[in-house]
């Protein structure tokens, strides 16, 4: 071998042994300890993603905190379960007033916070001044407006007192922000607590451990929590913003649970479901998608119109299509999952002959040789507004498009940023709109005010409608009532009204997706649309 | 060379100000309103108290020329507010974020320099052969492929099939491996390029001629003569991507879960935080100008044909 020679192979196997170091270091990674369930002290763990930073855990405040990292952390007085349920989780029981205005509650005793402090009324009390110390951030919530006082009767008693009767008390109370409890040392000095918090101390099955901001967070057990306690040790928390990689690190193994609301695209789901390595699960109906059909403008305002636009177009085909199956398609605006709304009400199905008929008796005719209907010298047209983010509702508007298009209705599409979008619902500025509910424990409740209260935007769609001003009144009654019948037979009568009116299309049952590796075992939706799913969450080998 | 850094300095000045009234002015011509964006951002619905609340918060309804004022005001103290979203000073902010990008850069920066420069040189010594061939297709493929489609096809293979490197996230250099080749990549191809034309030009360079007419090495006339000379493009090309890297790591960030600022001021624009948007221009406008002027230092040291006064003497 040549002096020349030697010196190249010489420094090919440096290069080739550095490689080697490089790639065998590269394989232990330094992020969260113990990421695999097999660690040192046998610890159990599940580690997944979300796509965003969990926040300050400030249980008061909004964004950037994450609603279901606030939930393993803090408990309400009252939680909501399957069907719509109110259990006792903070509060043992509760009595309610026969003027519907006064709920006292019997607080559970020996229930401790993370760092060893009892609660007790005092401190719902002071969790009580601090929110409502700022009142109108939480505004959009019912039951801050009708809110009168609260008193801390004795040590496990709490009693508060409404301006006026309003029977989703204790719905609002169970939704994961702001009516959860804080522990006496998370309190800043100044009891504000919507400048921050000392730190997050709440009586719930989880706590913070480590937490890197934009990385990762971990929980584990609460030692001191009073249910039952957790059967995993630690959840890890990976911030992975993009959909893509997140599936790329669960099929490495890096993860172990990738849950949410369109966390990861449709396609990879069905891919991930297809190689059959995983579990993948889809949840009930967390909220519907909707079509609004803006009464407010002329057109729109005839029911006939209304209806042949529902009837004109293949609904089943359309999500199947669209979705691939992984939303369900819609015959009412509220699934049947919701109190109150299990009412029987006829679907609007598709019937193309149908719809033609109705358009021809609202007077909107087919020109000889052309293709838009006309009537008086003007067009059918409509304009339809959609999140261009939105892959689904593009998607979808193009079907409805060409649908429609083919009953002579022209649809002009108009991708929009969410916000602008959002800001158009709300200014009336718009003929066709996407539109969803907000899901359990909001609705039916959060639903039937929208649709009675302006500034939603949705009571103006439904302005030009000839009982709308009874619809309102329904409404106000069943929000105010304290007797259950009574409500349940109001809920039906507005239902009925708003399927027959046509002016909010149900589309499709949106659903939540979980993968999950196949170690884990006992995962279970949670009932309430923004709370964990970690309760009885299991590793099996 | 004083007085000229200092003139340039100066110079910075209405340069930022154009660029803080862009911003502003294209903020405001937006059809989103900020209290609106941040309100629907945190599920809370904007009803019309609350919205009037926020925007008396967020100072936004204050005249546009106070609130313009009162922007630059805080600018010049460097005091660049406090961040809608989380209600913290935006500078702590950046300040925990900007050490990740910085190093995503720099490292990005030295590899493509370290992978470059020897290939662009030993690609316009063996013209049209098999290393020039290669260079030619790194900076094809470099330079047409999508960055954050190479962060996924590096990821897949790396990561998931041959489990060599993490997914995601930061902290060993293992981490930087993957972010670092995919911002880098680009770089490549574009340097071996540039270096190689302008190798290939000097070396029809009559000093180059006579070198070898000297009888001096070709190694040594490549060394010592040619890459001096024909490393100035790469320069110019270096400065200007230093801040290009900077405030474009934001796609790589995403892709390779990155805890840094492109990451931030990405959740920024979606939620409007204002205060935020504004100091990312701001230190983006700060990046280049200096960049730039670094660059001309640079060239100025290189080449003692060019005065600091910028015209070329003979």
């Amino acid at each position: 071998m040549s002096v020349r020679h030697r010196k190249t192979a010489t420094i090919m196997l440096v290069a080739i042994l550095l490689l080697s170091v490089i790639l065998g270091c590269a394989k232990q990674e330094n992020t969260p300890a113990s990421t695999s369930t097999d660690g040192a002290a046998n610890e159990k763990s599940i580690t997944l993603s979300w796509p965003r930073d969990i926040g300050t855990m400030n249980p008061h405040v909004y964004n950037p905190s994450q609603l279901f990292a606030q939930s393993m952390i803090y408990e309400p007085l009252v939680s909501y379960k399957q069907g719509g349920k109110l259990e006792p989780a903070l509060a043992e029981a509760w009595t309610i007033s026969k003027d519907g205005k006064t709920y006292t509650f019997k607080l559970r005793k020996g229930v401790k916070f993370s760092d060893g402090t009892l609660f007790n009324a005092a401190i719902v009390k002071k969790n009580f001044d601090a929110i409502m110390k700022n009142e109108k951030t939480h505004s959009w919530l019912g039951i801050v407006s009708v809110l009168d006082k609260t008193e801390a009767v004795d040590d496990s008693t709490f009693r508060m007192t409404l301006k006026e009767p309003y029977y989703p008390v204790l719905q609002d109370l169970s939704v994961v922000r702001p009516f959860r409890f804080l522990g006496e040392a998370g309190f800043p000095d100044d009891g504000d607590t919507s400048k921050g918090i000392k730190k997050p101390v709440g009586t719930g099955p989880w706590m913070l451990d480590e937490y890197k901001q934009d990385e990762y967070a971990t929980f584990k057990r609460n030692p001191n929590y009073w249910g039952t306690a957790p059967k995993v040790d630690k959840i890890i928390v990976k911030i992975i913003p993009d959909g893509e990689t997140r599936v790329m690190a669960f099929e490495k193994g890096d993860l172990d649970l990738i849950y949410g609301e369109g966390v990861i695209s449709l396609d990879a789901f069905k891919q991930l479901r297809d190689t059959n390595n995983y579990v993948t699960k889809l949840s009930e109906p967390v909220g519907t998608r909707s079509l609004l059909l803006n009464s407010s403008n002329p057109k729109l305002a005839d029911l006939r119109v209304r209806l042949a636009l529902q009837h004109g177009f293949n609904k089943q085909a359309m999500v199947e299509g669209v979705t691939s199956g992984l939303e369900e398609k819609a015959d009412t605006v509220l699934s049947k999952n919701y109190p109150y709304t299990n009412v029987d009400l006829q679907p609007v199905d598709y019937d193309v002959e149908k719809s033609k008929a109705l358009l021809d008796e609202a007077g909107w005719k087919l020109p000889a040789g052309g293709t838009v209907r006309e009537k008086d010298g003007q067009q059918l047209d409509f304009e339809l507004i959609f999140d261009k983010t939105d892959p689904i509702q593009k998607a979808m508007a193009e079907t409805i498009q060409a649908e429609w298009g083919e009953l002579g209705v022209k649809v002009n599409l108009t991708g929009l940023e969410l916000t602008v979008q959002i800001k158009r619902l709300r200014s009336n500025q718009f003929d066709l709109y996407f539109w969803y509910n907000y899901g359990a424990p909001y609705d039916p409740h959060s639903f039937i005010n929208v649709i009675a209260k302006k500034s939603f935007g949705i009571s103006e769609v439904l302005s030009a409608l000839p009982m709308k001003k009874d619809l309102d009144q329904q409404v106000h009654e069943a929000l105010s009532s304290t007797d259950e019948t009574k409500r349940q037979e109001l809920y039906a009568s507005i239902l009925k009204t708003l399927q027959e009116q046509s002016a909010i299309v149900p589309i499709s049952y949106i659903k939540k997706t979980a993968v999950y590796q196949k170690k884990i075992t006992n995962f279970v939706f949670p009932a309430n649309r923004d709370e964990n799913p970690f309760e009885g969450i299991e590793i099996g080998k | 060379m004083i007085s000229y850094i200092g003139k340039r300095m100066v110079a910075v000045i209405p340069i930022v100000l154009f660029a803080t009234l862009v911003t502003f002015a294209l903020i405001h011509i937006s059809p989103v309103d900020p209290a609106e964006a941040y309100l629907t951002a945190a599920h809370i619905y904007p009803t019309p108290e609350i919205l009037e609340q926020k925007r008396h918060e967020f100072g936004l309804d204050q005249p546009l020329l106070t609130q313009y004022i009162q922007t630059l005001q805080r600018i010049s103290r460097l005091d660049f507010g406090t961040s809608y979203l989380t209600n913290k000073p935006v500078w702590d902010e950046v300040k925990v974020r900007l050490p990740a990008t910085v190093e995503l850069a720099l490292s990005s920066m030295v590899l493509s320099i370290v992978v470059s420069i020897p290939l662009g040189v030993l690609a316009a010594m063996r013209k049209n052969g098999w290393i020039d061939m290669l260079s030619r297709g790194i900076s094809y493929f470099g330079a047409s492929i999508p960055q954050f489609w190479l962060g996924y096809l590096l990821i897949f293979f790396f990561s998931v099939r041959l489990d060599w490197l993490p997914v995601e996230g930061r902290g060993t250099w293992q981490h930087l491996v993957l972010p670092t080749l995919t911002l880098s990549l680009v770089l490549i191809a574009l340097y071996t390029r540039l270096l190689r034309s302008s190798v290939l030009e000097q070396l029809q360079e009559t000093y180059v001629q006579y070198a070898r007419t000297r009888g001096i090495r070709e190694r040594v006339i490549m060394l010592k003569h040619v890459l001096k000379i024909a490393i100035a493009p790469l320069i110019t090309g270096m400065g200007m991507n230093l801040g290009k890297l900077l405030t474009g790591t934001i796609i790589v960030e995403q892709v390779f879960s990155w805890p840094g600022f492109g990451r931030y001021f990405v959740e920024a624009i979606f939620n409007r935080d204002i205060p935020v948007i504004q100091c990312y221009v701001f230190l983006a406008a700060c990046l280049f100008i200096v960049c730039n002027l670094l660059v001309d230092l640079v060239h100025l040291y290189m080449d003692p044909r060019i005065s600091s006064k910028g015209r070329t003497e003979q």
